[in-house]
């Protein structure tokens, strides 16, 4: 690994149009990890992206159904006045921080399961009319290492739904000035979801954000400035359904 | 960096065209209606047309502009500009939507296999596009004329990666080339085409 950017900035232009798979896929993920906080990285990515952008502007515009516009609107708010990434991580760390430190392993567990039905009443009690469904699928997360997990986390979600709830027991600290943070990695590229705080190694919330277009889910260790892109490798991975 | 309204444009949008996505997209976060309504009026139509290339069945096509821009009215957040800029962003969403499709759905592939052996190509004859662009707004002119212009083994896979949906693997073993080709000649044609559409980028 170098800090060479050839391999990367071909790479990334073949994902800007799509066309990444196979190995190249999680080699670039290796690379950019490698090259954690790189403007010149940054930079080729945007770069591509812009060009692949672009390129939808040869077509000839297709005119939508008039009333997609107003359905939008209509049907859907936006959550105003906050920043959902740091939001979605206050309920944990709001319901953990009740606990008694001394709350061994499985007191803990009870008390992250308690905090999920809270959480999932919340969800059922504010979600709008056209309905918000209930998650219905768990995965666990695995080390990424193979060598067998830190700790425990899991996510319940509904496949091609919106949202999931997501929490984790026996995690160890992320260390002075780190959160954990989870990403979604859709067609290889990470996007942000949540960062998480764990207290006494427990960590729940609601990851309010679009699945459908996820295939894997990580989490890494940032600092608790919840960077925009991954800087260390995952230390856990799930796969979706 | 403006666009022309290609599309339809929603009654309520009264946007001064000279506004910023970046600036429109910061409004939405706020709950801005007008705001929305002028991206959708900007973008709607390529990403349509972007998404039915792509996908080939209307109804697929239209579901997928709505969910890229139900995200954009519910989490426009999500864009960030260090990655590039609100149209890349929005038709980079749309595009991966469209392949996730595509790539989902076997039966589909073979039908957008057999539409794309059958349609024109994008850039069928340089000339021609060249004539006929005469009425296209300036961006569109740009590109199609920096398509035109890229050496043919380049355009092709451009043409199978991005407007196909093809991937890497799926080029290399359809065309038969070696995959470093395939990988070698996206990015110089992505280098290329930066180079000529450098002065409309953002």
């Amino acid at each position: 690994m170098t800090r060479d950017h050839a391999l990367i900035d071909e790479l990334l232009a073949i994902r800007a149009l799509g066309g990444l798979d196979g190995d190249d896929a999680d080699r670039l993920e290796h690379e950019l990890a490698a090259h954690g906080d790189c403007d010149e990285c940054r930079r080729l990515e945007a770069e591509h992206a812009e060009v692949a952008g672009m390129l939808a502007l040869a077509l000839d515009p297709l005119p939508v159904d008039e009333g997609m516009a107003d359905r939008i609107v209509a049907q859907e708010q936006p959550k105003k006045g906050r920043e959902p990434d740091r939001a979605a991580a206050r309920p944990a760390d709001e319901l953990s921080g009740r606990r008694d430190p001394r709350l061994g392993r499985w007191q803990a567990a009870f008390g992250i399961a308690a905090a999920v039905a809270l959480i999932l009443a919340f969800v059922l009690a504010t979600r709008p009319q056209d309905g918000v469904q209930v998650p219905g699928t768990v995965v666990a997360f695995q080390g990424a290492s193979g060598q067998g997990a830190p700790g425990e986390l899991a996510m319940a979600y509904t496949p091609g739904e919106r949202g999931a709830l997501v929490w984790g027991a026996g995690l160890p600290d992320p260390g002075s000035g780190k959160v954990y943070e989870l990403w979604m990695i859709e067609e290889g590229n990470p996007v942000r979801g949540a960062c998480l705080a764990p207290t006494d190694g427990a960590v729940a919330t609601y990851l309010d954000a679009d699945l459908s277009t996820a295939e894997l889910m990580a989490v890494t260790v940032e600092s608790t400035e919840c960077p925009s892109a991954p800087t260390t490798d995952p230390v856990f991975t799930a796969e979706l359904a | 960096m403006t666009l022309g309204r290609t599309g339809h444009e929603p009654m309520g949008s009264a946007e001064p065209a000279g506004t910023p996505d970046e600036a429109l997209l910061r409004r939405v976060g706020a709950g801005d209606e007008r705001a929305f309504r002028e991206l959708f009026a900007r973008y709607a139509s390529v990403a349509h047309a972007l998404a039915f290339r792509l996908v080939r069945q209307a109804q697929v096509a239209e579901e997928i502009v709505q969910e890229a821009f139900l995200a954009v009215w519910r989490t426009p957040e999500r864009y960030d500009p260090a990655r590039g800029s609100v149209r890349s962003w929005l038709m980079g969403t749309v595009h991966h939507r469209a392949v996730d499709a595509v790539r989902r759905e076997q039966a589909q592939r073979r039908r957008a296999d057999q539409a794309a052996a059958l349609a024109p190509r994008v850039v069928e004859d340089p000339i021609d596009d060249i004539v006929s662009a005469l009425d296209l707004p300036r961006e569109r002119r740009l590109v199609q004329k920096a398509l035109a212009g890229l050496p043919d083994e380049q355009r092709d896979v451009i043409q199978r990666m991005y407007f196909d949906g093809m991937s890497q693997s799926q080029i290399a073993e359809r065309t038969g080339l070696p995959l470093g080709t395939v990988k070698s000649r996206t990015l110089l044609a992505m280098r290329r085409l930066r180079t000529h559409l450098g002065e409309v980028t953002p």
